[in-house]
């Protein structure tokens, strides 16, 4: 059958069967984030503790956007906690010393995520283990810089008390909705032609360029896509716990959980991160819970044994496993 | 359609194209032959961006390229193949051929039309899920043209699109090369150390010698060329 483009088409049934494949992809992962969404969403009308929910929410958020600049472009940022931080301290200071409200804190410090991304952008012409150590650099220059801005702008190195603030529920239903917003941008951007570009820039970037991809502002977007949900996150728990200072905000340990979590998962795929932030933070706080003492040493046995068992995380090595589900998982 | 004059580019002290003039007009292929590290990849790379020539021009229908970031070039129509396949391992063929797609105002079902095509006249349709990685280095080659031609370039640079071929995939890939110029409607720079099949779909040949032209002309006389024979072709 000779195609309007004066070629051989595609079988019809190919076409619509690929068809069908590309919505069902979309039709999972649509039913994974409200799967995800709406019994967290809930939680609040069954239990009165809501802390595990929402630490659990702002796993999956971090690893949904970590895994966009990771996952997608092929860049371990292993400074990713400075747009957290910044995030946590840009509420922190618009809402104690100038007074604006929580959410218009929270938008701020979204804005202020994706500047430093943009003043961080040059750093993306850095590849590989230069980049991680670089980014990871930039990360302890911030927490310097705010411990020695003045004391009473951000509280020095003692930091913020955010006590005015504190409104866990309402907290809660924010981060809700970030969370939303945050699994239906990274779906918009995987099922785009954007999605399509970035992958291919991870894979080559000189191969990309060859077929007509302009690779630094491909780059860009995830970059700061993936540096504006972070800094929402850092806000939302300032307001959470109401405190914030230098050391807990630009904690490595944070970068450090994100990057094995979402490892865990599988980087690369929409389901990896949201995954594995599901079930080891899920096992973290278990462990935490019945040994408190022991509880890093344990969590790194699992996670080492979870990484020999699983080496591309658990959603790369089922797909590894059964190559012919491979193209409807999202 | 592409004109190069007295294109040069050195690294350091090396020279590694010392003045190079060629022309390829509209849907002609133009061979191009020399020993390794005459500067033929080199020539391909300057061509499409990947790197800035020292002096000298390049210009496509009338219009330098220079300057010119790569994918800016590709997108005036400079389509490009290597030696060693670069294709996007980790992604399906389709995503492959859907990728220069991601710029562009083509619809859905164009991409998958235009991608399907591409992959059944590559014969490759019935691995359309597979990822590039899973293939072979001919099927690789195979689909780095196709992803190439789905772009419907005006000029491809063809880089050593035989070398690790077998015979029936690099019978395939000559079928290919020889409908470009009428049935793609394409010009075809092709580098190759395959001789038989430079002669054969080339309407004229250029033969790099040391970064230099060495000779210039249709494939009967490159063969008695008594420069060419001492310096490529041996006695």
């Amino acid at each position: 059958m000779a195609s309007s483009l004066g070629g051989v088409a595609a079988p019809a049934e190919g076409r619509s069967g690929d068809a069908r494949v590309g919505r069902i992809r979309i039709s999972l992962w649509i039913v994974v984030a409200l799967g995800v969404v709406l019994p967290l969403l809930a939680a609040p009308a069954l239990t009165e503790n809501l802390s595990f929910s929402f630490y659990l929410m702002l796993w999956i958020i971090l690893c949904t956007s970590f895994n966009l600049v990771a996952g997608f472009t092929g860049y371990m940022p292993f400074g990713y906690v400075a747009f957290y931080g910044v995030g946590a301290y840009a509420t922190g200071v618009l809402h104690k010393t100038y007074g604006l409200p929580m959410p218009g804190a929270l938008v701020c410090a979204a804005l202020a995520g994706a500047a430093v991304s943009l003043l961080l952008a040059p750093t993306l012409r850095l590849k590989g283990v230069y980049f991680g150590i670089v980014s990871l650099a930039l990360a302890v220059i911030f927490r310097l810089v705010v411990s020695m801005l003045p004391e009473d702008i951000t509280g020095g190195s003692m930091g913020l008390i955010l006590a005015r603030a504190n409104d866990p529920q309402t907290t809660y239903y924010v981060t809700v909705a970030v969370l939303a917003a945050c699994l239906a941008a990274a779906g918009w951007l995987a099922f785009s032609r954007t999605g399509v570009a970035l992958r291919a820039v991870r894979d080559d970037a000189d191969a990309a360029a060859i077929v007509g991809i302009d690779v630094t502002r491909t780059r860009l977007k995830a970059w700061v896509l993936a540096a504006t949900f972070p800094a929402v996150v850092g806000g939302l728990e300032a307001w959470y716990t109401n405190a914030i200072d230098p050391e807990a905000s630009f904690n490595i340990l944070v970068t450090a959980k994100v990057i094995v979590y979402s490892m865990a998962g599988g980087l690369g795929t929409l389901l990896g991160p949201v995954l594995g932030a599901g079930a080891l933070y899920g096992i973290d706080h278990l462990i935490w819970q019945k040994f408190p003492v022991l509880n890093l040493m344990f969590l790194g046995i699992i996670i080492m044994v979870m990484i020999l068992v699983f080496p591309r995380g658990l959603v790369g090595s089922f797909a590894q496993r059964f190559p012919l589900l491979r193209r409807y998982i999202p | 359609m592409l004109r190069v004059t007295d294109l040069t580019k050195t690294f350091g002290g090396l020279k590694a194209l010392g003045g190079v003039s060629l022309h390829i007009p509209e849907k002609r292929v133009l061979g191009l032959l020399g020993m390794n590290g005459s500067g033929k990849t080199t020539l391909l790379n300057c061509i499409n961006g990947l790197y800035e020539p020292s002096s000298g021009d390049i210009q496509l229908q009338g219009t330098s390229l220079l300057g010119l970031p790569t994918h800016k070039i590709a997108a005036r129509g400079v389509g490009r193949t290597f030696q060693v396949p670069k294709l996007f391992p980790r992604m399906t063929l389709l995503e492959n051929l859907a990728a220069p797609f991601t710029t562009g105002d083509a619809s859905d079902a164009e991409v998958y039309e235009r991608s399907a095509e591409w992959l059944n006249r590559v014969e490759l349709y019935r691995l359309r899920h597979n990822y590039a990685e899973e293939l072979s280095g001919g099927q690789q080659k195979l689909v780095e043209l196709a992803r190439m031609m789905v772009a419907q370039p005006k000029l491809v640079l063809l880089d050593e699109p035989f070398a690790g071929v077998n015979p029936s995939l690099a019978l395939l890939i000559i079928r290919l090369i020889e409908a470009m110029p009428e049935r793609d409607g394409c010009s075809v720079l092709l580098v190759s150390h395959d001789l038989t099949s430079v002669y054969q779909l080339s309407h004229n040949i250029v033969v790099l010698h040391e970064g230099r032209v060495l000779a210039e002309g249709g494939a009967a006389e490159i063969r008695s060329n008594p420069d060419v024979i001492e310096a490529y072709l041996g006695a």
